[in-house]
């Protein structure tokens, strides 16, 4: 993936724009999703749609960030594009009668970590960190999970607003990856000494630590639905192939680590990383809700409604 | 800052109709017969051209005119009247020094307050008379051979003098801004700046897009009387405490009884106002000092983390406009409002459709959008010496010498020229020294009986040049987008300096820097 012109590509966006009234929610097809597909489903859908929530923070912490007004102003829509995916997500759970009432769905411990993480200490973090960071959970969502979804949900209306979230990803991505060869212009070393000054910050750590046991849980979670492992690392290979396709992307040190990363993740004949992380999951798991504190008001802003009258 | 345009409530139908009629005889127009010159035509009837009329007035010069577009004075002051509208300098300054007013109801007093000390300055002074209203020009042109300024309204009607002065204001006009799908809206639009009394809030649904300066101080006026309001927000401003308070009546008659406690009073606020110039204009450990005040501010009135951090400025403190407001965070917070950040989609026809898929549905949008600005053009085509137009000259963007004069257009003086803005200070001191300036020149013109008096080109270049150069160090041209910048980043509109640097340079009348004849 070559680098893409950002103006260019922030007028793309702007005349590309979707709203959930555009996609019928009570047009036929719910009754697709057959009763042994639903409960599975349904966890399904919640995962997705809170990582889906949770990249949009990101995106808003990387707006905050951002080096040029052009890249700031992307990061601007791609915090609302990924609040309008989750939305969807959300309106399509509605749809399948998933929702309990008005209620969001509960997020999973990992992910009310990673929530609490983000509200706290995204905004400190270099823009190249979760520069390169998000594209890896994003190529994971779109080369996996979205294809998995699609390949098992007949439901039309599921399609039809996957084609559409899937067009936005599609040019996250190419942001992505055109940030992460940006990043690689200047020397190695300079970038190396510069990367691990980062590594040191324990806010970072911290985030490191919720973030590896959020994909081993993640994992988990997509195996439990029936896809394939190898569909995921394959996705998360094509993070590798993308990356490292240019000299400067292989020269940002963010993307060597994450590449690396994702090796070990999925290895899974590699114990000296999966034994603590999956240890780490079980720890999570037994955190009791009632120890996390009250979700941030951004996560209150979700709704699956296409419209607000108040 | 005057000369609104004509606008559906203010303009008589009449004026539409004959409007019209002008238009369809045009054709067999006749040239306008010629006129006999006064000494000074003044365009705009705002607190420029009235302050200019009071000047010439207080001098000894009688023979002016004031051409005013709509049909009551005021300016900016006629135009905003929308719920909350209130200067955000203290009324001791913001006033004419030489027509002091002890009777401000309030340290900051409200738009309807400061169009009655207008609408005073009119009659105290006896200014009515000179005043030609519902006269829109549309054309002024320098006759080089007789020295003389001819303005031409859109009926045709033309008016000359022997000096001009510009005093149209630079935020006489607005227009709902170019966001997609506005003219598909089935519900109610108001412009700010061109305020709907009839429209009855009571109970509806408003949008209101835009947290300037105008629209900081619409929110809590609606948000008490609206069923529910969404504010749309692009970029959080930084806004500090108001010091707003009721004049006691005590004060009001010491300032009648002993009117150099006013004046001491406006020369407190005056240099408190000058040194927020070194927080404001340049980045300094002040700048830092007035960001911290404004998080404390922030951070007092809100207690949500999110809320906080949407509310957060990323630029330097007086990179744009500095708000001051007490109850705009409050109201934010109320349970029928909202603040929305995501970036606005398009404008449907029941409302609002931001990015993140959703329509927000509203009976009425409010657009606080503030005013278009010209950077690089002029209100109407100004002609100087052979021919030259003005608008042309200004493409790259505005240049004048001192924001007074530019050089081709003799005997004509701007008020709020280019790079006069005041970004700490009362724009009234400001206009005040360009007054006393423009009044210098007409003096010399009438005394001297001269037909031109022409600022040299190589001297307003090398004005410009040192103006642009201290313009790079300062706050406004650090990065954000605002509108004292054109498209291009050029700085056409702010002054890089303190009200007391603008003042000494408006006091020196140099005869050197002129070609006369």
């Amino acid at each position: 993936m070559a680098s893409i012109d950002l103006d260019k590509m922030l007028a793309k966006i702007k005349s590309t724009q979707w709203a959930l009234s555009d996609i019928d929610w009570e047009a036929p097809g719910a009754e697709l999703i057959t009763e042994e597909q639903w409960p599975k489903l349904k966890e399904f859908m919640a995962d997705l749609m809170w990582i889906e929530h949770v990249g949009a923070r990101a995106f808003a912490a990387l707006a905050k960030k951002a080096p040029t007004d052009t890249l700031r102003e992307i990061y601007t829509y791609f915090h609302a594009e990924e609040q309008r995916h989750a939305n969807a997500e959300m309106a399509l759970m509605r749809r399948w009668g998933m929702l309990d009432g008005e209620e969001i769905p509960e997020p999973n411990v990992n992910l009310r970590i990673i929530i609490e993480w983000l509200d706290r200490f995204a905004d400190e973090m270099p823009v190249y960190v979760l520069g390169t960071v998000v594209p890896m959970l994003e190529i994971a969502l779109d080369g996996a999970l979205c294809t998995f979804l699609l390949e098992s949900v007949k439901d039309p209306v599921c399609h039809q607003a996957f084609e559409k979230i899937n067009d936005d990803e599609s040019r996250h991505l190419g942001v992505g990856f055109t940030v992460m060869e940006m990043q690689g212009h200047s020397a190695s070393y300079i970038k190396m000494v510069q990367m691990m000054a980062r590594v040191m910050d324990p806010r970072l750590i911290l985030g490191i630590a919720s973030y590896m046991p959020l994909l081993n849980k993640m994992r988990d979670n997509v195996i439990a639905m029936g896809l394939p492992e190898e569909k995921l690392y394959k996705a998360m290979n094509k993070f590798e192939r993308i990356g490292g396709r240019t000299e400067d992307g292989r020269r940002n040190p963010w993307f060597q680590l994450i590449k690396f990363h994702g090796r070990w993740v999925t290895n899974r004949s590699n114990k000296l990383y999966h034994v603590p992380v999956d240890g780490l999951v079980k720890l999570t798991g037994m955190v009791p809700r009632r120890a996390l504190p009250a979700v941030p008001s951004w996560v209150k802003e979700l709704t699956w409604q296409p419209t607000s009258t108040h | 800052m005057s000369d609104s345009p004509a606008n559906k409530k203010t303009a008589p139908r009449k004026a539409a109709v004959r409007k019209r009629s002008a238009r369809a005889r045009k054709p067999a127009e006749k040239k306008p017969t010629p006129v006999t010159p006064v000494s000074v035509l003044i365009i705009g009837a705002g607190f420029a051209g009235l302050g200019m009329a009071i000047r010439l007035k207080q001098a000894g010069i009688d023979d002016f005119v004031i051409l005013e577009r709509a049909s009551a004075v005021g300016g900016t002051w006629r135009d905003n009247q929308y719920p909350g509208a209130a200067c955000d300098i203290p009324s001791n300054l913001y006033s004419y020094s030489f027509a002091p007013n002890p009777d401000w109801s309030r340290s900051f007093s409200g738009s309807g307050e400061i169009l009655d000390y207008i609408h005073h300055l009119v009659s105290e002074f006896d200014l009515q008379k000179h005043i030609r209203f519902e006269k829109n020009v549309t054309d002024l042109c320098f006759d080089e051979g007789k020295g003389i300024w001819t303005a031409t309204t859109d009926r045709q009607e033309t008016f000359a003098g022997r000096a001009a002065i510009m005093a149209q204001g630079p935020l006489s006009n607005c227009s709902f801004p170019a966001i997609t799908g506005i003219e598909d809206f089935q519900g109610h639009k108001i412009h700010s700046a061109r305020w709907d009394h009839d429209y009855d809030f009571a109970g509806k649904r408003v949008a209101v897009i835009g947290t300037g300066a105008s629209g900081i101080q619409i929110i809590p006026e609606l948000v008490k009387v609206a069923g529910h309001v969404k504010v749309f927000q692009r970029t959080p401003g930084w806004v500090l405490p108001r010091p707003d308070f009721t004049t006691p009546q005590w004060n009001k008659a010491l300032f009648r009884k002993l009117p150099a406690s006013q004046q001491a009073m406006r020369n407190l606020l005056y240099w408190t106002h000058e040194s927020m110039a070194l927080a404001v204009i340049w980045n300094s450990p002040l700048t830092r000092i007035a960001e911290r005040l404004a998080r404390l501010h922030l951070r007092r009135q809100v207690k949500d983390r999110w809320l906080r951090r949407q509310l957060t400025p990323d630029f330097t403190i007086g990179c744009k406009r500095v708000l001051v407001s007490n109850d705009y965070y409050p109201a934010l917070q109320k349970d029928n409002a909202k603040l929305i950040t995501w970036p606005i989609a398009r404008i449907s026809e029941q409302g609002i459709r931001t990015v993140e898929g959703i329509e927000h549905q509203v009976d009425c949008i409010v657009f606080a959008t503030g005013f278009d600005v010209s950077h690089s053009g002029t209100p109407f085509p100004v002609r100087g010496r052979n021919g030259r137009l003005l608008g042309d000259e200004w493409q790259g963007g505005a240049q004048a010498y001192k924001s007074i004069n530019v050089s081709g257009y003799p005997n004509l003086f701007m008020t709020f020229g280019p790079n006069s803005g005041p970004g700490h200070n009362s724009a009234l001191v400001y206009m005040e020294s360009q007054l006393d300036y423009a009044l210098k020149g007409i003096r010399k013109i009438l005394a001297e009986d001269l037909k031109i008096l022409d600022v040299k080109e190589s001297v307003q270049h090398q004005y410009n040049k040192g103006i642009q150069k201290r313009l790079s160090r300062t706050n406004w041209n650090s990065g954000c987008k605002s509108w004292y910048l054109t498209a291009d980043g050029f700085n056409a509109t702010m002054y890089p300096g303190f009200a007391t640097q603008y003042a000494a340079q408006m006091a020196d009348f140099e005869e050197a820097d002129y070609e006369t004849a």
